[in-house]
């Protein structure tokens, strides 16, 4: 293991101070479960990290005066197991419990969950492709093993977003409290994902020196309809190949509202507006689910290993519009 | 890993290969110009109370570029600055989605640039942009007046030709490595043959960078604006023509 500068800051001033003075030599450390992989492999070698697990500011759910602020070092059992989270908000709870493994729930947090790193494995190997800085993409090459990959929206990039919380924020149109020295920034949960096609490199709109330090998601689809499916080769500690997130308000069996979000299609949650457009004021009926599954997957281009997302990704929103 | 000009990487076989030009040049060239340039703009200041007066922009106008020629110049020059932007805009760590603007603002000026190529062939007065064994003596002998074109245009002429081929032909290339509407891209050109792609395609950017730069500057200079006028209306006058130009080896006809 290379020598590498530990800072554990316990409050949220030295903490920025710390991000903003060593810039991208600082790595923001929380419950290691993406950090440890990439040190394990050799294949990042950060000067420094910044543990934020030490800042009890940043842990924790509570009431606000708009719905619930989630700390982003907040693990993802205490998401799972949270009455509140559970009571109103299930969607996401759901979610942070499909997430890995009990053991990684119990370390992992929520922050850890939205800003990981894709699992591209040509990427995760260290190989020289176009998110790591290079000229070329391996997934999607004649040869490429690209069963996990994206079928919208890449650009030159082909990797996917793995988080399984990120599909249920989008859902709940939760925002992002991003802080950074001399103030913060509100980022709604769609607009923090960013594609290859914007910035090939990174994940998300966080710049260096920005820590994204709570979650907050409103009353606004608090006890709507939920249903969240993650299919995965395994049912514990894997990735998802597919899932969906869909929160959906209902009345007298009509659909009033729905946001629908689909995760491991693209490098961002892809958010299903032409199926919401589609439900909208609809009576929620199979017959809906099964007219409206293929709106969800126009312009798939897939790739040489992952047709079956396609269809995969219908039935999820078939499942999620029956209920 | 990189010796400064050329970056390098290892491919998926561990073998060294090249990845592109390295950008750090981007501010060596930008400051290298800037620099040029400003003394070039202090040496003329100095040098400014011997120059003779300045040509009378009044009088009888002759055409200097027809509008076809104009209208060419000027989809060209914004093709570039587009195309240089957009190219520089990932580098800088700006978040656009630059990629499809770059390749179509390239797609124009390849079409513009086989335009002019055929036009200059079969349409225009090809001669009087080539650089003969007078023309090299021109800067150094202030009795020798050039035809329509002046030595230092022909060079810059000659400069963005062979730096614009290598762009075009580098970027489509490298436009085949990506998708478009047109087609799905492969992705199967070899790494090294890749990287070589991209370092020429870099270098020629560079190139390019230089020498835009130093056209706008030449193009706002005092003593050259009546040819940026030129570009925009068409016309230089007679007196501006006499003053710069042989009349025996260019006599335009009268503008409109």
């Amino acid at each position: 293991m290379p020598d590498i500068e530990l800072y554990q800051p316990t409050d949220e001033e030295n903490a920025l101070a710390l991000a903003n003075t060593l810039g991208r030599d600082g790595w923001l450390l929380a419950g290691g479960q993406d950090t440890y992989g990439w040190l394990k492999d050799r294949n990042k070698s950060p000067a420094a990290m910044i543990e934020l697990t030490q800042i009890d500011a940043w842990k924790g759910i509570k009431e606000i005066s708009d719905g619930i602020e989630i700390g982003a070092v907040t693990t993802l059992t205490e998401i799972t197991n949270n009455p509140l989270v559970q009571s109103r908000y299930g969607l996401l709870a759901t979610a942070a419990g499909k997430v890995a493994s009990p053991q990684i729930r119990n370390v992992g947090t929520l922050g850890g969950n939205l800003v990981q790193d894709t699992r591209c494995w040509y990427y995760r190997r260290g190989l020289d492709c176009y998110r790591a800085g290079g000229n070329i993409c391996y997934a999607d090459s004649p040869e490429g093993l690209n069963r996990e990959h994206a079928i919208f929206g890449a650009s030159r990039c082909v990797a996917v977003s793995p988080s399984d919380t990120a599909p249920a924020l989008v859902a709940l149109d939760a925002t992002m409290v991003v802080a950074r020295e001399g103030g913060q920034r509100l980022i709604p949960a769609q607009d923090f994902f960013v594609g290859p096609a914007r910035d090939i490199i990174n994940m998300t709109v966080l710049n260096p020196g920005e820590i994204l330090t709570a979650v907050r998601i409103p009353n606004t689809w608090a006890n709507a309809e939920f249903y969240f499916e993650k299919v995965a080769d395994r049912n514990v500690w894997d990735f998802a190949l597919v899932s969906i997130a869909a929160a959906i308000k209902v009345s007298g069996g009509t659909i009033e509202d729905a946001r629908i979000v689909c995760g491991a299609v693209e490098c961002v949650p892809r958010r299903l507006n032409a199926v919401e457009n589609a439900v909208r004021g609809q009576q929620r009926s199979e017959q809906l689910a099964e007219q409206v599954a293929s709106i969800a997957t126009e312009g798939a281009r897939t790739l040489n290993y992952n047709n079956f997302k396609v269809p995969l990704m219908q039935n999820l929103v078939k499942r999620a519009i029956r209920g | 890993m990189g010796n400064g000009i050329v970056r390098y990487k290892r491919d998926v076989w561990g073998e060294e290969v090249i990845l592109g030009v390295s950008w750090d040049l981007l501010w060596v060239v930008a400051v290298a110009v800037l620099i040029l340039l400003a003394a070039h703009a202090i040496l003329m200041a100095a040098l400014a109370n011997k120059k003779m007066d300045k040509p009378s922009a009044e009088g009888r106008r002759v055409l200097r570029h027809e509008i076809i020629d104009r209208l060419f110049h000027w989809v060209m020059a914004a093709s570039i600055i587009v195309l240089i932007l957009t190219g520089i805009a990932p580098i800088v760590g700006l978040r656009i989605a630059w990629l499809n603007i770059h390749w179509i603002s390239g797609l124009v000026l390849t079409f513009i640039i086989i335009f002019h190529i055929i036009r200059s062939l079969f349409w225009q007065d090809f001669k009087s942009m080539i650089l003969g064994p007078r023309d090299f003596g021109e800067p150094f002998d202030s009795a020798k007046k050039p035809g329509k074109y002046t030595f230092e245009q022909k060079g810059m002429h000659w400069a963005v030709t062979v730096v614009v081929l290598a762009v075009i032909i580098t970027g489509i290339l490298l436009f085949m490595q990506i998708d478009t509407p047109f087609w799905d891209r492969t992705n199967s050109m070899p790494e090294d043959q890749l990287g070589l792609m991209f370092l020429l395609h870099g270098l020629s950017t560079l190139a390019l960078v230089a020498l835009a730069t130093t056209h706008i500057y030449f193009a706002l200079r005092p003593e050259k604006i009546f040819y940026t006028r030129s570009m925009i209306s068409g016309w230089i006058s007679e007196d501006e023509m006499t003053a710069n130009h042989d009349t025996s080896r260019w006599s335009p006809k009268e503008a409109d």
